[in-house]
């Protein structure tokens, strides 16, 4: 094992950032979690990481998360003068996975979290040049096709929303602040499901309320290729790049790693699905074809306040190299479908799919933010 | 080596004589051997014949080279052999409870007794074999607990087993079976229905065709539920309890849920488990295990409409006549066969508006072609033959469309020269397309270029088949039938912007 570090998670909570901590602090890091909102940590296991209150005087030791309550996008994280200094001073590492990662919210809250909030993580790396791993997305290639490869950032690429396109210009920042000086690597995860093993999450998000709303046949066709692919990467592995990546940083430094898994086709999905007796089976349309008009009501409701936010993903042909990020963790080789099918079966255990849909309303609450 | 007997009439008896070689009787013991120790769940995978030879081998009688005999016999000690068939026969027993137990659950009482019975007599076996006894043949338990017959259970066993005395139903009878099983030895299979779950078997899809389900087998078999069974099999949730699952489909109105979930089970569209664990009962020196596949169902022609095939029953899990494949093929050509009329229809109507004679004759048998297509497709036909074959081809679709045939052979050879003509003969087109339809699902095909809804279920009928024909890489002849889905169905003759067709109608472009 590598020596104790003191490291600095941010968005500590989110599922990403919990999920790190605990395995950081498992491998007897010292971890301070920068928190908004929540005042614990619980892994993607559902246990919680034991965890205690920062103070400039904290001790430093092992198996307890230090937590720091912040705002990513005050200056400073809306510390005072002495916890910010006192904090930078003792870092090794920083590890910025605080972000927003759902769709749909107005373009400023994402430039308020994703942009402004990396730039300043960035200030308090730069106070003493500390080493800074910072958690982007696959998804900043935007809608191209094809391979895309870990050292491609701006290609001139369209972006499908405005998360994309913010976490593009937090890349572009961390490039530049790298360029400046700053000792810094860039891990990529794609859409972020279950466990690699057991399909286990902790929460039902984003990709899980799409697939409970098509399996329940509450929406019935989207526009849709059979060979278009969604790539979903286990929260486990993401948090085993993220671990390797700062644990080894100047293996890391400079480098971009995708943290990808496997790339699940809608054909896939469709057969999938088609094992489920419960389960609808979506109707695939030609997107020239395809108009929320031809969906009823009900449907269309369901269509255009979440569906729609993911629908150009059901449309791309991408493939995520990861020659680089496979030399720290190998990326996981289950199939897309099997893969799928463990995320499934999981959902269905914990009661997620084939129960009753709470109503719409419920159902699409927008989620938590500030944190990954 | 010969591995059947050799039958021999010695003085008016018959006298099998089994041959062997050293090595080879000496593989056989090791073999065994080489489970001694391990799992029930492992050593039941031990083939029977196998068990057969060794216990033959270390149980005959030795007529001479004794000392040859002893020597091989060492590979497997008797008791050690003793033991295996006592976990053997109790595997085996287990697995033939649990799926009484299983039976008890869904109703099936006279089932579950069969299979209780069953493995009350697996449990006697391996009970003989803890004794000693490991004769293989079920005929001589009667010899072998005669033998032990100073123990109170094998009393109870010849007074479960005796038919004279039952006077309880099928399912006491079967509870009285297993709690005696348990009582033997076989532990692992009381009657507690709550352990048991369905789970899905591997390669088994479900695809709903309107309102119609079919579920495809290993991509071979298709078969159409009746609507109780849909509804049964719409309630299925992985690893959640039998019951439940039954009871939901009770509560939605299908009294006769467990039998509908048993015959899905027989036919390994589902598999219930006992707690995550396979349920996998055989009868030894009987009959194979395993799943079962119905005969076809004989179904009048033709055999599919543009919803799929039909059912015979409300509760009925029909197996399809043709295999997966074709029946996804054949079901697609029928739908661009469909499409095909419509199109060639709407065509000839503005070839006459037009006055465009030849245009129109030309059209009217690209409609008749699409006609026939849909109709040696909805019997099952794939590939169809040439467009030009199909009026010719009624030997492939039988004498109940001879008047179908017929009416195609003469629009085939009907000519246009004047209004007068022009409108009769859309008026035979559309005769005979109207006998299409009541072959094809009758009035379930829209015509598809009326309306912007009826282009939508022209289009919903359309994906549905492409979903099943892509899982099961059916010949579809969607190179074809792309532009056309993905144009909406817009006409060529018909200027942009035009009311009529659908490149304009209802936003659905």
């Amino acid at each position: 094992m590598s020596d104790r570090l003191n490291i600095l998670v941010t968005g500590a909570s989110g599922l990403v950032g919990a999920e790190t901590t605990s395995r950081l602090v498992r491998a007897g890091h010292h971890v301070y979690g920068l928190v908004h909102n929540v005042g614990e940590i619980v892994a993607n296991n559902g246990r919680r990481v034991s965890s205690a209150p920062w103070t400039a005087a904290s001790a430093r030791e092992s198996g307890v998360v230090r937590l720091l309550r912040g705002d990513v996008t005050r200056p400073r994280f809306g510390l005072d003068s002495e916890t910010w200094s006192s904090l930078s001073a003792s870092l090794d590492r920083i590890v910025h996975c605080a972000a927003i990662t759902d769709f749909g919210r107005p373009p400023e809250i994402y430039q308020q979290i994703n942009v402004t909030g990396t730039v300043h993580a960035l200030e308090l790396a730069q106070e003493n040049a500390t080493p800074f791993v910072h958690v982007s997305t696959a998804y900043v290639c935007g809608n191209r096709d094809g391979v895309i490869a870990e050292n491609e950032l701006d290609v001139g690429q369209r972006f499908g929303n405005a998360y994309e396109e913010s976490k593009m210009r937090a890349e572009l920042i961390v490039r530049k602040a790298a360029a400046d000086g700053l000792p810094a690597t860039v891990v990529r995860p794609s859409v972020v499901t279950g466990t690699v093993r057991s399909g286990r999450v902790r929460e039902f998000k984003n990709i899980y309320i799409v697939l409970k709303l098509l399996s329940k046949g509450l929406v019935s066709a989207i526009p849709g290729h059979f060979d278009a692919c969604v790539d979903l990467v286990p929260v486990d592995h993401v948090a085993a790049v993220l671990t390797a990546a700062t644990e080894d940083f100047d293996r890391a430094r400079d480098l971009t790693l995708h943290a990808v898994g496997a790339p699940v086709r809608m054909r896939d999905v469709s057969d999938t699905f088609a094992e489920y007796p419960s389960f609808h089976v979506p109707r695939y349309l030609d997107p020239n074809t395809f108009t929320p008009d031809c969906l009823s009501r009900v449907e269309k409701k369901y269509y255009e306040r979440v569906v729609s936010l993911y629908d150009n993903y059901f449309l791309r042909r991408q493939r995520f190299d990861s020659a680089i990020a496979d030399r720290f963790v190998r990326r996981p080789s289950t199939a897309g479908s099997s893969y799928l099918r463990r995320l499934i079966d999981y959902a269905l255990k914990a009661g997620y799919l084939g129960s009753t849909l709470p109503v719409a309303d419920r159902a699409l609450t927008p989620l938590k933010v500030g944190e990954r | 080596m010969p591995t059947m007997p050799s039958i021999f009439f010695i003085d008016g008896r018959r006298v099998e004589i089994r041959t062997r070689t050293i090595r080879q009787v000496t593989e056989h013991l090791k073999a065994v051997a080489a489970f001694v120790g391990s799992t029930p769940r492992r050593i039941v995978r031990l083939d029977e014949h196998l068990l057969n030879r060794c216990q033959r081998f270390l149980r005959g009688h030795i007529v001479r080279n004794s000392q040859v005999i002893h020597g091989i016999r060492k590979h497997l000690a008797l008791g050690d052999f003793a033991t295996v068939m006592t976990h053997w026969w109790g595997e085996h027993a287990r697995q033939s409870a649990r799926y009484a137990v299983c039976m008890l659950a869904l109703g099936q009482a006279e089932v579950a007794a069969v299979w209780a019975k069953a493995s009350l007599l697996q449990a006697a076996k391996s009970f003989a074999a803890r004794a000693g006894e490991t004769y293989l043949e079920p005929k001589w338990i009667s010899l072998q607990l005669h033998r032990m017959d100073d123990d109170e259970r094998v009393r109870r066993y010849w007074e479960v087993t005796d038919s004279s005395r039952h006077h309880g139903s099928s399912a006491d009878h079967a509870m009285r079976c297993i709690s005696l099983v348990h009582d033997l030895g076989v532990r692992g299979c009381e009657n507690t229905p709550q352990k048991l779950l369905v789970d899905r078997t591997s390669d088994v899809t479900t695809w709903r065709i309107g309102d119609r389900v079919h579920l495809v087998r290993n991509k071979e078999d298709v078969f159409v539920l009746g609507q109780a069974a849909a509804v049964v099999w719409r309630h299925m949730v992985w690893q959640r309890p039998v019951a439940t699952i039954r009871q939901a489909a009770v509560t939605a109105g299908v009294e006769q849920a467990g039998t509908i979930i048993a015959v899905l089970a027989r036919y390994g569209l589902i598999q219930v488990t006992w707690q995550g664990t396979a349920i996998t009962p055989v009868l030894p020196m009987a009959s194979p295990g395993g799943t079962v596949t119905p005969r076809p169902a004989a179904v009048d022609p033709p055999l599919l409409d543009l919803r799929g095939a039909t059912a015979s029953s409300s509760d009925a899990i029909d197996l399809v006549a043709v295999p997966a494949r074709r029946f996804g093929a054949a079901a697609m050509a029928m739908v661009w066969g469909n499409i095909m009329v419509e199109n060639a229809i709407e065509d000839m109507r503005g070839a006459l508006d037009r006055q465009q004679w030849r245009v129109a004759e030309l059209t009217a048998r690209r409609a008749v072609d699409g006609g026939l297509r849909a109709l040696l497709s909805a019997c099952g036909v794939n590939p169809l033959p040439p467009d030009a074959e199909l009026v010719h081809r009624g030997d492939m679709v039988g004498p109940w469309a001879r008047e179908i045939l017929s009416a195609a052979e003469q629009l085939h050879r009907v000519g246009v020269s004047d209004p007068v003509q022009g409108k009769a003969l859309l008026e035979r087109v559309n005769y005979f397309v109207s006998l299409i339809r009541a072959v094809c699902g009758a009035d379930s095909f829209p015509a598809s270029f009326d309306s912007a809804s009826n282009w939508q279920t022209t289009l919903d009928i359309s994906y549905d088949w492409l979903r099943l024909g892509a899982y099961l890489d059916a010949a579809i002849p969607i190179e074809e039938a792309r532009d056309l889905l993905s144009s909406g169905g817009a006409q060529p003759y018909i200027a942009p912007g035009a009311s009529r067709g659908l490149a304009t109608a209802g936003g659905t472009q």
